[in-house]
């Protein structure tokens, strides 16, 4: 506690104070841009930082880190266009709600939703990291594979109208992922000899494609066809009190989710987000209202994409173990400032340590401060017309993609699946399993496969290891969950209808 | 109405790209005729003008990675030295491949820069680059990282002897990690079993990291990494690392004896360096080397690399020549017993 106290003190300086506040608001632009991803933040600040104090410097790669992930959900929200993968499953209900003129409902619930999580997190943090940090390491390629495996599972609630074409997309983006070099053997496949497709198909241009360039396509066609008239009515309707209540359980199971999640090492916000929104779902009293501008989707996003950046700290400060992308970089900002993270690190350097903490602390209450003054802002894209605002998000798009690594075959892969999700997009197959099988594909494979490598073969460590078999459970359970659900109803009217028959047979 | 607003912007940005695109063109039309053969000549005759203008150094890894860094902290160092800013450019894709090709075809006039690595010596063999490391001038050796054996504090063995004993007693029963396949890790680890005769069992993982919390939690039973990925836990006493696959100890781990030390030749790990196309002038090649070896000798950088636990090995334009050829025949051997080569 004195320590909390002397960490306090030490933020209350004007210089990291404002540290902070600049951090935070790059943060948020980068993080609002698709493309620039809060990875790609925290990196090309990372040089910036050599020069600094210690404190200064990692609470500046903190403040872009959590301003990167809110600032993904602006984005996500007004223009379907995630700025960061994390807001991905953001934009499914958040975009429906800017559909039909809540913007400013939608953009208040993912402040809400990100300052509670990413503040509930740290204190997660602070207070249990280390016995949570034993559980992490818990986590070998058995658990991974079952976890990615739960992950895909998930295709089966955001499928939308049809779970034939969410597997469908679901199985396609599997396909893709397989494009590379085989993680485990070691051998190109499917790369026709092209340098390009070496390294597999990158996620987060498919992500852009799928879900900002179609749109724009999409809206574009109507601009020019007018087949419909396209206006987007802000209504300035406020979250109230009465349903802000109602998600702050959705926000504590979404917050906790992901922060285990996020302290799960090679699984980060995207997958969390993913995993929140499917409970959400599966524990709302009105599931079929997912998908068409639900707000405990956004919440449920939001919570679990800030909630994972205090559980991706947990192994990382403890145990000198990355818990995603973004922490794997600022492994590398602590070692260049001679901070050793690791069990040493609380020992060690216990005031720096508690100073980051209060200072996390801080970077997420300002995510609410900017949040709630540029609401009104934000929503003011919205008033651009169509017809200038399309090329923008368009050039946006094909910025993004390229910026990602200075590599123009990004841009085509980018414009490729634009198409096809336009086209997708007019026959009712969902986006989003492709991303989730893009994101999830790679990592079950190679798990899978190490982890017969492991037991030399023997496929009962999948199911003899306590997590793991959870989790496959959890999986099974929830592919079939919908499945079971219409089984039920189907039963119900088919013997109503015997019952029926029967009674006219009589 | 709203048609023409439309097409109007998008005729805007059209017009705003062909414009930055033909300046592109234009300049690089003008500066090939300066390139021609005899005025080169006559300039190197006087006196070599040379940088003239800011270099770009290609990093064919993602920002924010380790040689990422390592680029960008001697990319600053070295600014001084060649009296003009050096750009840090991350061209990613097909396993560095795409970033390298880049160098290869650019202009071998020593303002496009490649950050390379051991990769270079190890994916040609495999089919998986065109480029080898006969595309590129090599200007100077910046770091070498050995393989670094390393096993849990609480192993029931304490030296290499110990270790190999082991192993030879239970043929199979150690598993090693590191990274994928035909990586650098794994043949740190090959190489182990073909100089001494043991069996491993080897588990690739996406990179030194993951295999190295696979370690600490239990699930097997060494690593072949760098000292940079392991030493803050061998610091804390839970790791031990037992030998280095070096010539030379590590100057991050001096107490870790070497495996030469036990008798055995072999020396496998990531080296990093900078290059040129091949064909750059050898005065370019000479101002180059002279500027990044100062630069890698600056307290900046010194402890910039002390501080992340990567080695400081420095080798002029060519002993870094004779090394890479010689990495690059080693490998070819290793790979082609593995059943790798392609």
């Amino acid at each position: 506690m004195e320590l909390l106290l002397q960490g306090l003190m030490n933020v209350l300086d004007i210089k990291v104070v404002s540290i902070l506040f600049l951090s935070g608001a790059v943060g948020i632009f980068i993080g609002s841009l698709p493309g620039l991803t809060a990875t790609m933040g925290v990196a090309l600040l990372l040089p910036v930082t050599f020069g600094m104090e210690p404190v200064k410097g990692i609470l500046l790669l903190v403040g872009v880190y959590f301003g990167a992930i809110y600032g993904g959900s602006i984005s996500a929200i007004l223009l379907r266009t995630p700025g960061t993968p994390s807001s991905a499953a953001t934009a499914l209900d958040g975009y429906e709600m800017t559909k039909k003129g809540l913007a400013y409902k939608a953009l208040t619930v993912s402040t809400l939703s990100s300052t509670i999580g990413g503040i509930l997190s740290v204190i997660l943090l602070i207070f249990i990291a280390p016995q949570l940090a034993k559980f992490a390491l818990k986590f070998s390629a058995p658990e991974t594979f079952a976890l990615a495996l739960f992950g895909l599972a998930i295709i089966s609630s955001i499928s939308g109208t049809s779970l034939v074409k969410g597997l469908m997309a679901g199985f396609a983006g599997l396909l893709i992922a397989s494009i590379g070099i085989d993680p485990i053997g070691g051998f190109p496949r499917f790369t026709f000899g092209t340098a390009n497709l070496m390294g597999g198909i990158s996620y987060i241009p498919v992500l852009i494609g799928l879900f900002a360039a179609s749109e724009a396509f999409h809206t574009a066609e109507n601009v020019l066809i007018q087949t419909k008239t396209v206006s987007t009515s802000i209504n300035k309707v406020k979250l109230k009190w009465a349903e802000f209540k109602k998600l702050i359980i959705v926000i504590l199971r979404s917050t906790f989710i992901g922060t285990f999640i996020g302290m799960i090492p090679g699984a980060g916000g995207d997958i969390a987000s993913f995993v929140s929104y499917n409970e959400a779902k599966r524990w709302s009293k009105n599931p079929d209202e997912f998908g068409k501008g639900n707000m405990e989707g956004v919440s449920a996003s939001e919570a679990a994409n800030n909630g994972c950046t205090g559980g991706a700290m947990i192994p990382l400060l403890t145990l000198g173990i990355p818990g995603d992308a973004v922490t794997a970089v600022m492994l590398g900002a602590l070692m260049v400032q001679g901070l050793q993270p690791g069990p040493l690190l609380f020992t060690n350097h216990a005031d720096i340590v508690y100073t980051l903490f209060i200072g996390m602390l801080f970077a997420n209450m300002l995510i609410l401060f900017y949040g709630m003054l540029g609401i009104r802002l934000f929503v003011k894209i919205l008033q651009i017309h169509k017809a200038i605002l399309t090329p923008i998000i368009l050039v946006l798009c094909i910025v993004g993609s390229y910026a990602l690594g200075n590599n123009f075959f990004d841009v085509w892969v980018m414009l490729i699946a634009g198409i096809i999700g336009y086209v997708m997009n007019k026959y009712n197959f969902p986006p989003s399993p492709v991303i989730l099988a893009l994101i999830l594909g790679p990592m079950m494979e190679a798990s899978l496969r190490r982890a017969l490598v492991i037991s030399s073969g023997d496929v009962s460590i999948f199911f003899t290891r306590p997590i793991s078999a959870t989790l496959l459970l959890l999986a099974i359970g929830t592919l079939l969950y919908p499945i079971i659900l219409d089984w039920k109803k189907t039963r119900k009217t088919t013997t109503d209808a015997k019952q029926y028959d029967a009674s006219n047979i009589d | 109405m709203k048609k023409k607003v439309m097409v109007l912007t998008m005729l805007a940005f059209m017009l705003v790209f062909a414009a930055a695109c033909g300046n592109n063109t234009e300049s690089a039309s003008e500066q090939k005729p300066k390139a021609t053969p005899s005025e080169e000549k006559e300039v190197a005759k006087d006196e070599l003008k040379f940088p003239e203008k800011p270099v770009t150094l290609v990093v064919p890894y993602a920002a924010g990675g380790g040689t990422d860094a390592t680029a960008r902290a001697l990319a600053k160092a070295a600014e001084e030295f060649l009296g003009q800013p050096i750009g840090v450019v991350n061209k990613t894709g097909g396993n560095a491949i795409v970033g390298m090709s880049e160098v290869a075809n650019a202009k071998p006039d020593g303002y496009t820069l490649l950050f390379n690595t051991s990769e270079i010596v190890i994916l040609p063999h495999q089919g998986m680059s065109p480029i080898t490391y006969e595309d590129f001038a090599q200007i100077a050796q910046i770091n070498f990282d050995p393989s670094a054996l390393t096993v849990p504090a609480d192993a029931p063995y304490n030296t290499l002897e110990e270790f190999l004993a082991y192993a030879k007693e239970n043929p199979g029963k150690i598993r090693v990690g590191g990274s994928g396949t035909g990586g650098i890790w794994h043949l740190g680890s090959a190489s182990i079993e073909k100089v001494t005769g043991v069996k491993l069992n080897y588990v690739p993982y996406d990179g030194g990291a993951p295999a190295k919390t696979a370690l600490l939690g239990g699930h097997i039973e060494a690593v072949t990494i760098s000292p940079a990925e392991v030493l803050t836990q061998v610091k804390a006493g839970e790791l031990k690392t037992l030998a280095v696959l070096a010539t030379d100890r590590s100057d991050s781990m001096p107490d870790v004896p070497t495996f030469n030390e036990a008798g055995y030749d072999v020396a496998v790990g990531v080296w990093r360096g900078i290059d040129a196309p091949a064909g750059t002038p050898a005065e370019v090649i000479e101002k180059l080397q002279e500027a990044f070896l100062k630069a890698a000798k600056e307290q900046e950088f010194i402890t910039f690399m002390e501080n992340n636990g990567l080695g400081i090995v420095l080798k002029g334009s060519e002993d870094y020549h004779k090394m890479v050829k010689k990495d690059n025949d080693f490998y070819k051997e290793l790979l082609g017993e593995l059943g790798l080569s392609n």
